[in-house]
């Protein structure tokens, strides 16, 4: 050959020998990757779906809240894009850049770099680092490109209307649960049903396409929906409401106006109130202000209890409009007195215009004695329960769409101590406690021919883009819990007493072609301790508006107010007054023909 | 025509004896390395997609750069293919001076990895210049160790181990310490000791060699903690599969992952940014989850089929010169391709390293497959004799192409002629 190779190795030789470590090398790989392919085969699939496989909620737009104002449909809550900024640590190739970065694009979202530092370095795939941001903030970050920072897009309710009707409408928490309100009571039609997606995504979470085991179930988008209200009544309300209180010099109260001929609440406010856009600013102790008192926290009603002692005497036929009857200006039952207030005390023969114009608590006791044949027994007793809670619906929820509506109590008429004095008690509003909603909703009945409606909140729901419009009909919860002719007789005795007195509420002149009725509430203000407090009040005022075609219902009230005077008359009262007067001259109340 | 027919009979290429005639060359080292192309461009092709989105660009970017670097590697491979194998001694120097300022282009206008610079931009393209310096020092090694063989001093220290120990030392320093790139010395390495073991080296010094490298390694691994982290990482990659033993845990899970028969072409879902370098260092690991064990079969058998090629041109090399050609170029691939495959299956520690002809990248894949063709065209001269029968007989025989190749050579040594009958015998 060429080459001499008779002294030296053998070349060929030596190469065989790399050759054979070459093929062992090879076995030895085919080995390892049978183990791991075929035997650890189950191991390595749960691993890399573990990494790979993640389950989304795909999230249901919530439905809108509109309203009326006036003839048009307006929103009140709508939704808008906010933005989560958050890391994953894994993908951040440069911390200090990444944050110095962040900081100088969005210097707003007012965090220490040290923080940021420190997030980068959690051990996790998903970090939340600002939360809420704009969709500016959110655009000049993605210009950013910045690798393991991204944002993830959610919804947040915005409101047109500011803080309009804000306890009315509640607010959905971070958990996308309505909270209070509307936004609680229709949370299952306002979110509707997420769909989800569970699918093998890239490394940040984007799904990769179809994929035999990706399952996608389209979310239910929320339902639409239509208040009773209309903004231009609640924001005249709302006004009135606050100089109202301002007036009576007191922080707390609340007001509504009920159509009574249908149960649909057309405003509906009290004060304290809050911004729903900003209710993560309420601190605790101030939590209250999320809590619409109308429906949810219940009092003694007071006076205003009188005209439903009335119907229900007028009803059951133990008196009728003209009764006239001796009254000693006080009775004794089980030990206790009741009196009236200094005004109207004196004794001597009554008619039933007085008992309400007066506000006479030993008239209302005398109409309880009358429903026992004379009497407070168990039958007045049981005959006025089941007017209170069987008839006004006092003692359980009227169903408005609110979260946290409240039942209020009335005693029971066979079990406990002291049941006669307890009973005089609720013939004029005390020792029971009613929310003034149902109150509006039973006085609604008994001024409108006896008919209870539903009260309601909600005048249609439609589809998630306000299509398949669903319109709520008024529901008759119970036909003629009176009688017709006690529901006027009712009716003529407070457009009596309010013809009488309204000068104490304000108001200079009575209006030609409307009828304008309603009674004052005073009720001293309970102890938490015990007993009622001796120089505080709560003054409620429900009364009724009536034009050509409509009739409304108006009940107001004002927490211990400083004003002097009747609470109910000097505080609530022109609050009621001013209401009135705003559905005639400003929401189309067409006057009776003469 | 004429011509063509002249150069048939020469047995002198360039003034050189390669003591052989030309005849027909491998194909089926060209038809191999083909094929692996191809796997390489259709797993480049199906995870394309995920490639281009986690890089934000076109979705056609890494296919077409795949497609180009091909075409050059295939432009390089007829070139070394039809250059007859002993123009590139002639060229040594001038490649000794190219490869070093290439090294140095790269140390001063580099960019690369974490703290290293291990390639510089030419165009669009990057180029990496240790490819080039594997191709140098086979070229220089297997020129150089040829002509001390024939002078009768491969185990002379001063002349033959002196010389090779301090290249071994300079490029260990440019690519280990400046490029940080022990994958890359791995191989360089294991080209010197294939090269000197074939060569004839006593085992005496190649004890010496393969115990002053296990020093060398550990002292590379020693002075660096990164290194170090890699070796822990590699030892129990599960008990860090968030930081340092993240690459090795996600390759596990997309090799495991693919089970017997593979999730299928378009399902790889680690491709998709949880195996870092998908397309370059970790492609088997993708390729093993698209196709599974039985694609892994077939890729390591192409491999496999390609230095049994090889081999079989190192034993019918027609001189020492090209056998140690050969030889270094099937250290380059062997090593490489081992280095690759086992560091992604949790058998070697290392990363940062290309699987030959199947990892996306240009510079390597051009390299690799010029390699092949500067083998493809040693196989035009490989000569026959008595011994390398039992090994063709074994493994490879096909009596056609030996009796081809045969002709050339008896014709030329006049040397006894074997019948087929002996052959079968």
């Amino acid at each position: 050959m060429y080459e001499d190779n008779t002294n030296q190795t053998n070349p060929i030789a030596r190469t065989r020998l790399w050759y054979v470590f070459l093929l062992l090398l090879s076995c030895l790989v085919l080995v390892r990757v049978f183990y791991l392919q075929v035997i650890q085969h189950d191991y390595y699939t749960s691993a890399a779906r573990s990494g790979q496989f993640k389950e989304y909620e795909i999230p249901a737009s919530r439905g809108i809240i509109e309203a009326h104002d006036g003839g048009r449909v307006v929103p009140i809550v709508l939704n808008e894009p906010k933005y989560t900024l958050f890391f994953d640590p894994l993908h951040i190739e440069d911390y200090q850049t990444t944050a110095d970065t962040i900081l100088a694009a969005v210097p707003s979202i007012a965090i220490d770099r040290a923080d940021l530092l420190s997030m980068m370095q959690q051990d996790s795939r998903y970090v939340i680092v600002a939360k809420k941001l704009s969709e500016e903030k959110a655009e000049e970050l993605t210009a950013l490109e910045l690798r393991g920072v991204g944002l993830r897009e959610e919804s947040q309710r915005a409101y047109p209307q500011g803080d309009l009707a804000a306890q009315v409408l509640g607010f959905v928490n971070d958990e996308d649960q309505g909270v209070y309100g509307v936004e609680q009571a229709l949370n299952d039609a306002l979110r509707g049903v997420p769909g989800e997606l569970r699918a093998v995504t890239d490394a940040r979470g984007v799904p990769l396409a179809a994929n035999p085991e990706n399952i996608s179930v389209e979310p239910k988008q929320g339902s639409r929906v239509l208040l009773t209200l209309d903004v231009g009544l609640q924001k005249q309300l709302e006004d009135i409401l606050e100089s109202g209180l301002e007036h009576a010099g007191s922080d707390t109260g609340g007001a509504l106006i009920i159509d009574a001929n249908t149960g649909a609440i057309k405003a509906m406010a009290n004060l304290p109130s809050y911004n729903p856009a900003r209710f993560t600013e309420v601190s605790q102790e101030e939590s209250h202000v999320f809590t619409n008192d109308l429906i949810a926290s219940p009092l003694e009603i007071g006076s205003i209890m009188k005209p439903f002692t009335m119907a229900a005497a007028l009803d059951s036929g133990v008196v009728d409009k003209n009764t006239t009857y001796y009254d000693p200006n006080q009775f004794t039952i089980d030990g206790a007195t009741i009196t009236n207030v200094a005004e109207s005390s004196g004794v001597g023969i009554r008619s039933m215009e007085d008992i309400l114009q007066l506000s006479l608590n030993t008239g209302a006791t005398w109409l309880l004695k009358q429903m026992g044949g004379g009497e407070i027994n168990e039958q007045a007793r049981t005959t006025w329960h089941s007017y209170m809670t069987e008839k006004y619906f006092f003692g359980s929820k009227t169903g408005i769409e609110q979260g946290y509506e409240a039942t209020g109590s009335v005693p029971s008429p066979v079990d406990g101590f002291g049941l006669n004095i307890q009973y005089a008690n609720t013939a004029f509003g005390q020792g029971m406690t009613a929310t003034p909603l149902q109150a509006a909703a039973a006085f609604a009945a008994i001024v409108n021919g006896g008919t209870y409606y539903q009260p309601r909140l909600v005048d249609a729901v439609s589809d998630n883009s306000g299509g398949n419009t669903q319109l709520i009909e008024p529901v008759v919860k119970k036909a003629n819990i009176i009688s017709p002719t006690a529901s006027r007789d009712t009716r003529d005795l407070l457009l009596n007493a309010f013809s009488i007195n309204y000068r104490t509420y304000g108001l200079d002149g009575l209006r030609e072609g409307y009828d304008i009725g309603g009674k004052t509430g005073t009720a001293q203000v309970p102890n938490p301790e015990g007993g009622y407090y001796d120089y505080r009040f709560n003054g409620t005022f429900i009364g009724f508006v009536e034009g050509l075609d409509k009739t409304y219902v108006i009940i107001a009230r004002v927490d211990d107010p400083s004003i002097g005077g009747y609470a109910g008359s000097t505080a609530a009262g022109p609050i009621f007054t001013q209401l009135a007067e705003v559905m005639i001259d400003s929401y189309g109340l067409q006057p009776k023909a003469q | 025509m004429k011509n063509k027919r002249i150069r048939r009979t020469r047995s002198t290429v360039f003034g050189q004896d390669v003591g052989s005639r030309r005849h027909r060359p491998d194909y089926a080292l060209g038809i191999i390395s083909l094929i692996l192309l191809s796997v390489g461009l259709v797993v480049v092709y199906a995870m394309s997609p995920g490639l281009s989105t986690l890089a934000q660009v076109e979705d056609t970017h890494f296919i077409y750069r795949q497609m180009l670097a091909i075409g050059l590697a295939l432009v390089a491979f007829i070139i070394f293919a039809r250059l007859p194998f002993t123009f590139w001694r002639t060229l040594t120097r001038p490649l000794i001076v190219v490869t070093l300022v290439a090294l140095l282009a790269t140390q001063f206008i580099g960019s690369g990895g974490a703290n290293a610079s291990r390639w510089v931009q030419i165009g669009g393209l990057s180029f990496q210049s240790v490819e080039l310096l594997k191709f140098t020092l086979i070229i220089w090694l297997s020129g150089f160790l040829a002509m001390r063989q024939r002078n009768q001093e491969l185990n002379d220290i001063q002349k033959t181990l002196k010389p090779i120990a301090i290249v071994l030392l300079v490029t260990g320093f440019v690519v280990a310490v400046l490029q940080s790139d022990l994958g890359s010395m791995g191989v360089v390495a294991a080209i010197i000791v294939a090269m000197l073991f074939v060569a004839g080296l006593s085992f005496r010094w190649m004890a010496v060699g393969l115990a002053s490298v296990l020093i060398g390694g550990l002292v590379l691994i020693a002075s660096s903690p990164y290194r170090q982290e890699r070796v822990a990482t590699f030892l129990n990659p599960q008990s860090d599969c968030l930081e340092e033993g993240y690459q090795a845990c996600q390759a596990l899970i997309a090799v495991g992952s693919g089970g017997l028969f593979g999730k299928g072409i378009d399902r790889s879902a680690q491709a998709y940014g949880y195996l870092p370098e998908a397309a370059n260092d970790s492609i088997f690991a993708v390729l093993a989850e698209m196709f599974g064990f039985l694609g892994v079969v077939a890729v390591v058998g192409l491999f496999i089929a390609l230095f049994t090629r090889m081999v079989r041109i190192i034993e019918r090399a027609p001189n020492n010169e090209s056998r140690l050609i050969v030889v270094g170029v099937l250290a380059w691939l062997s090593t490489q391709a081992f280095i690759n495959i086992m560091a992604m299956v949790g058998l070697f520690p290392l990363k940062g390293i290309t699987l030959p002809f199947i990892s996306y990248g240009g510079t390597s894949l051009i390299f690799v497959t010029a390699a092949v063709g500067l083998v493809f065209n040693i196989s035009r001269y490989t000569t026959y004799s008595v011994h390398d029968d039992m090994l063709s007989k074994r493994f490879l025989g096909k009596r056609k192409e030996r009796r081809r190749e045969d002709s050339t050579q008896r014709r030329r040594y006049g040397r006894t002629h074997y019948s087929h009958s002996l052959h079968r015998s």
